[in-house]
């Protein structure tokens, strides 16, 4: 739903972004874009929420950042996934995979 | 990299969240900015766009605010795991923390104790109003020297109306108040004050009140204000006291109030009552015996009121040729006048604490630095695995706090405690004491000192490993840690000073034995052991026949006692500590008398066996004795002082002296010589004194002297039971046996002597610990090559020498160094010293042969275990 803000739980959001910077690197806007389009506009990352994510995942180590020029000419942050950041990105898809199966079933179950 | 510039990036580096915030700013403009092209592509305007934009991002403040909370929420929490590691290193080497510990504890509570007394004693406002302008004012004598004296009665009159700079000052006269009652009677001393004393102090009462104006009136002025001291030792602390009446000298006096425990002026009386103007005011000139104080007017200066007060004196010597032509005034606030006399030793006993604070410094650096070798693998391995320069910086920084915690907590505990033990006994008789605390002030500073010490301690070991040169770190195999030189010396450099430091403690405090052995061996001119003595007011009888009759019967009661060898009385006995002494002029037969240059005596009446009981010789002519009546000719003995004084070639036996006694004029020949005697204190000097037979002038005043067979303090009931024979409500004052006086007079100097030992004695346990470990660690690290010196061929005394060389060398640099830095200082402590110069070189030498000897001690033991050693396994260790 196009403009609905939903609250996302942290480790939610930290999922989001890493999956978002998996293919290639990104400034802090193109973040919060790829985020809405991969989730097919369910998720609007707000910077309010997005810049203290991504401070955070800086310093846990997932991700690295730099000044680089975007389109137009602009510079900004750029932020890419170290390998950590894969690896976490790895383990995370695994859980959640998992928690949501076992959800599903208890749904089912009723 | 030179110590100032790493200092400065440090700071840099760990404060660098300014960096932080503005990359933040940069980052969120240029979303701002990209947000804003995307929306002017969709077609809207550009001040729209940015518009919309910013409305989508929600606002760029709240942004950076909730930016900021993760930012600090990050910091706390990588600050607590530091914290977590450093108490975990420190607990992993328990015995190190320990002794670190343990040495800042000690330096820094010995610290904060002296400082509390400073404090107390020195800094802190005194308990009465505004008592930077309070004065306090004296007399001088320009002629004989006499600095500050008390004032007389006329002078003090003549000084309230002419003096222009003070608001309001008022006299306090010493009294004596003897209360017969309930319980025993007893005789207080005390103070009659003039009107508006109170209120220059400013101190209400704590119960009741003051005296109000119209009690200082003549007939209106029986009442009384207690001290609470008093208060509480003698009426139990009653709520109900004020408003009673109480029984002094034979007259109804009504309390009217009591003060707090803090008001203690004029020092040593607790007992104030009110003193009307009297008619012979302004005829006493020449006699001295009141306290005067004074509020200085708003915007006027103490110089000021000197000056003034320095042309009134030179006007009155004018007018009153034969009393003022040699007075002066000196006027001192009253906080000097209170404490002025302790301020130098008691800053000399602070600066003596600092350098011993200094010394545990130094040891705990130095324990550091060895430590520091040892941690540089943990810290190039942190380093390696992305540990940036400024987490490793705070990591060193959180130790050093926690160790300063640890160590300044336990030596703020330490100092409640020793502060506690020294109110209570009071060693030094210090003014003040009761303002002694563990106060919000001695807090605030013993957490300064022991952050400083902390952090100073552990910065410069700290600095060097925290770059550590990666590859040369890591690849070392094994335990060896680098010789590294600059940390060695830096060692020396600390021991050398520790040393040093010793020394200069050790010859004040080698001094301070001296003048102290030197003081003991005075001979104070009687015999002080086994003696009694007791004062006791004769004002109430007031003839003179009667006066005698009683001093007689109570001194043959007193001498048929068992275990009284001998008894007398006087009306000034040595050592006393309420003699309110003033000199008398004397008129010398036959000699010229010059106007202001009149010689002058102390004119002390005693009974016959008096200056037997005492002990002093007689040196010519005859002593007094019982034959000496109120009808025979008027004789005195005069002390060798005096005769010296005055009659340097003559004999003066049979010489007659004019003197004035109670009033009246009388002449006496001079009957005897006896020795003089150091009127009150071992350190003081003997002054001329005369001898007036009591017979012949029966003072009020009288203090028994009763000498013993046996412990006097034990006769002290039976001998107040014979005098109470004769006068059952008598009561007495200032009782002690003669060793409690002579104690008293010494104890400042015992205090001094303590504490400077005790401060010498820790700085050479700490500088000797210090070398120990030192050579100790240098030893080890040189065990290899002393595994192979042993191997060809070098005998034990060759190590021994080479080991203990080391040490000896760098205990004769500390040494030379203390020594040319203690000539400097010692000269600071000159006030303390008595009958030894400040450069002793006797004192000197011993000290530096003991030091150097205790030194070589410590050098010893490691050397010793350092032969011990198999040179096998020596040659194998790496």
């Amino acid at each position: 739903m196009k403009g609905k803000k939903t609250d996302l739980l942290q480790g939610t959001l930290d999922l989001l972004v890493l999956k978002a910077l998996a293919p290639k690197p990104l400034h802090g806007l193109g973040v919060s874009r790829r985020v809405e389009q991969i989730t097919k506009g369910t998720f609007q990352v707000k910077p309010g929420s997005l810049f203290p994510a991504l401070y955070r995942m800086e310093q846990a180590g997932w991700l690295a950042s730099s000044w680089g020029e975007s389109e137009n000419n602009h510079r900004a942050e750029h932020y890419r996934l170290t390998k950590a950041g894969y690896r976490h990105l790895e383990t995370e898809t695994e859980d959640w995979q998992r928690t949501s199966r076992a959800i599903a079933s208890v749904l089912q179950a009723i | 990299m030179p110590l100032m510039p790493r200092l400065v990036s440090l700071f840099r580096n760990l404060f660098r969240k300014d960096r932080a915030e503005q990359e933040l700013i940069q980052e969120l403009h240029a979303y701002l900015e990209l947000m804003t092209e995307m929306k002017i592509k969709e077609g809207l305007k550009p001040d729209e766009a940015r518009r919309a934009a910013l409305i989508e991002m929600g606002g760029v403040e709240q942004v950076k605010e909730r930016v900021r909370e993760v930012m600090i929420g990050h910091y706390l929490e990588t600050m607590w795991q530091d914290v977590r590691y450093g108490l975990r290193m420190l607990m992993k080497k328990a015995g190190f923390t320990a002794t670190v510990v343990a040495t800042l504890a000690l330096g820094i509570g010995a610290t904060t104790t002296i400082f509390s007394i400073v404090n107390g004693v020195l800094l802190r406002p005194l308990p009465y109003k505004d008592d930077a302008r309070i004065l306090t004012l004296w007399q001088s004598r320009t002629k004989s020297g006499v600095q500050r004296e008390d004032v007389s009665p006329a002078n003090f009159t003549d000084w309230a109306e002419r003096l222009q700079s003070c608001e309001a000052i008022a006299m306090a006269e010493p009294f004596g108040h003897s209360m017969i009652g309930d319980g025993e009677p007893e005789s207080f001393r005390s103070w009659v004050v003039s009107s508006g004393f109170f209120d220059i102090l400013g101190v209400p009462a704590l119960h009741g009140r003051t005296f109000l104006p119209e009690e200082y009136e003549p007939g209106r002025s029986q009442v009384v204000v207690l001290g609470y001291g008093l208060w509480q030792r003698r009426f139990g602390g009653d709520p109900n006291l004020v408003g009673q009446q109480l029984t002094l000298n034979g007259q109804p006096f009504t309390v009217v109030g009591v003060m707090p425990p803090q008001f203690q002026y004029p020092p040593g009386r607790e007992l104030w009552a009110p003193r009307p103007p009297r008619e012979n005011d302004r005829q006493i000139r020449g006699a001295t015996y009141v306290k005067v104080i004074g509020r200085l007017k708003t915007d006027h200066a103490v110089e000021q009121a000197q000056a003034e007060i320095d042309s009134i004196a030179r006007q009155m010597a004018q007018e009153y040729p034969q009393t003022n032509s040699n007075v002066g005034a000196l006027i001192l606030p009253i906080r000097e006048y209170l404490v002025g006399h302790v301020r130098p030793a008691l800053l000399i006993m602070f600066g003596a604490v600092c350098f011993v604070l200094m010394i545990a410094c130094a040891n705990v650096a130095s324990l550091l630095l060895a430590r520091a070798a040892e941690r540089r693998r943990e810290f190039a391995i942190r380093a390696a695995l992305g540990a940036g320069q400024r987490r490793l910086l705070r990591q060193l920084l959180v130790e050093s706090l926690l160790l300063a915690s640890l160590g300044g907590g336990s030596g703020m505990l330490l100092s409640v405690l020793l502060i506690e033990l020294i109110v209570t006994v009071n060693p030094g008789n210090l003014p003040h004491l009761d303002r002694v605390t563990f106060n919000g002030s001695v807090f605030v500073f013993a957490g300064v000192v022991s952050v400083l010490t902390a952090v100073i301690s552990s910065l410069t070991p700290g600095l060097r490993i925290a770059r550590p040169d990666l590859q040369e770190t890591l690849r070392q195999e094994g335990h060896t840690t680098t010789f590294d030189r600059g940390r060695q010396r830096l060692r020396k450099f600390l021991v050398v000073a520790e040393v040093a430091i010793a020394m200069v403690l050790l010859v004040g405090a080698g001094l301070l034995v001296r003048s102290f052995v030197a003081l003991l061996r005075v001979d104070p001119g009687f015999t002080t052991d086994r003696a009694l003595t007791l004062e006791i007011q004769l004002g109430r009888i007031r003839a003179p026949e009667q006066r005698l009759a009683f001093m007689e019967q109570t001194l043959e009661r007193l001498t048929q006692l068992p275990g009284v060898r001998t008894a007398g009385a006087a009306s000034a006995v040595p050592f006393h500590d309420n003699q309110v002494m003033i000199p008398t002029a004397i008129a010398i037969e036959g000699r010229p008398q010059t106007l202001g240059q009149e010689p002058a005596a102390y004119v002390i009446n005693v009974t016959p066996d008096y200056l037997g009981a005492l002990g002093v010789p007689l040196l010519s002519g005859r002593t007094l004795t019982p034959f000496d009546r109120p009808d025979s000719s008027p004789v005195v003995v005069i002390n060798q002082t005096l005769a010296e004084l005055h009659w340097q070639t003559t004999d003066p036996l049979g010489k007659r002296i004019t003197f004035q006694t109670f009033g009246r004029t009388v002449t006496c020949e001079i009957v005897g010589v006896v020795g003089a005697v150091l009127p009150s204190g071992l350190d003081s000097q003997p002054r001329p004194e005369v001898f007036l037979p009591y017979a012949q002038s029966p003072a009020g005043g009288m203090t028994y002297f009763v000498r013993t067979g046996s412990d006097p303090a034990n006769m002290l009931e039976a001998v107040k039971g014979r005098i109470r024979e004769v006068n059952p409500n008598q009561t007495f004052s200032s009782i002690a046996t003669v060793e409690q006086m002579v104690d008293r007079t010494t104890s400042q100097r015992r205090f001094n002597l303590l504490l400077l030992g005790i401060f010498a004695g820790l700085a050479l346990v700490l500088a000797c610990v210090g070398l120990y470990g030192l050579i100790s660690f240098t030893t080890a690290q040189r065990t290899h090559e002393i595994g192979i010196r042993i191997a060809l061929g070098a005998e034990r005394r060759d190590v021994l020498k080479l080991i203990i060389g080391q040490g000896i060398g760098l205990t004769l640099i500390g040494v030379a160094t203390g020594v040319v830095v203690a000539f400097g200082l010692t000269r600071l402590m000159g006030s303390l010293l008595f009958g030894v110069s400040a450069t002793d070189p006797l004192t000197f030498a011993l000290i530096a042969l003991l030091l150097t000897t205790i030194a070589l001690l410590a050098c010893y033991i490691p050397a010793r275990r350092a032969l011990k050693v198999d040179p096998l396994v020596a040659l194998r260790y790496e």
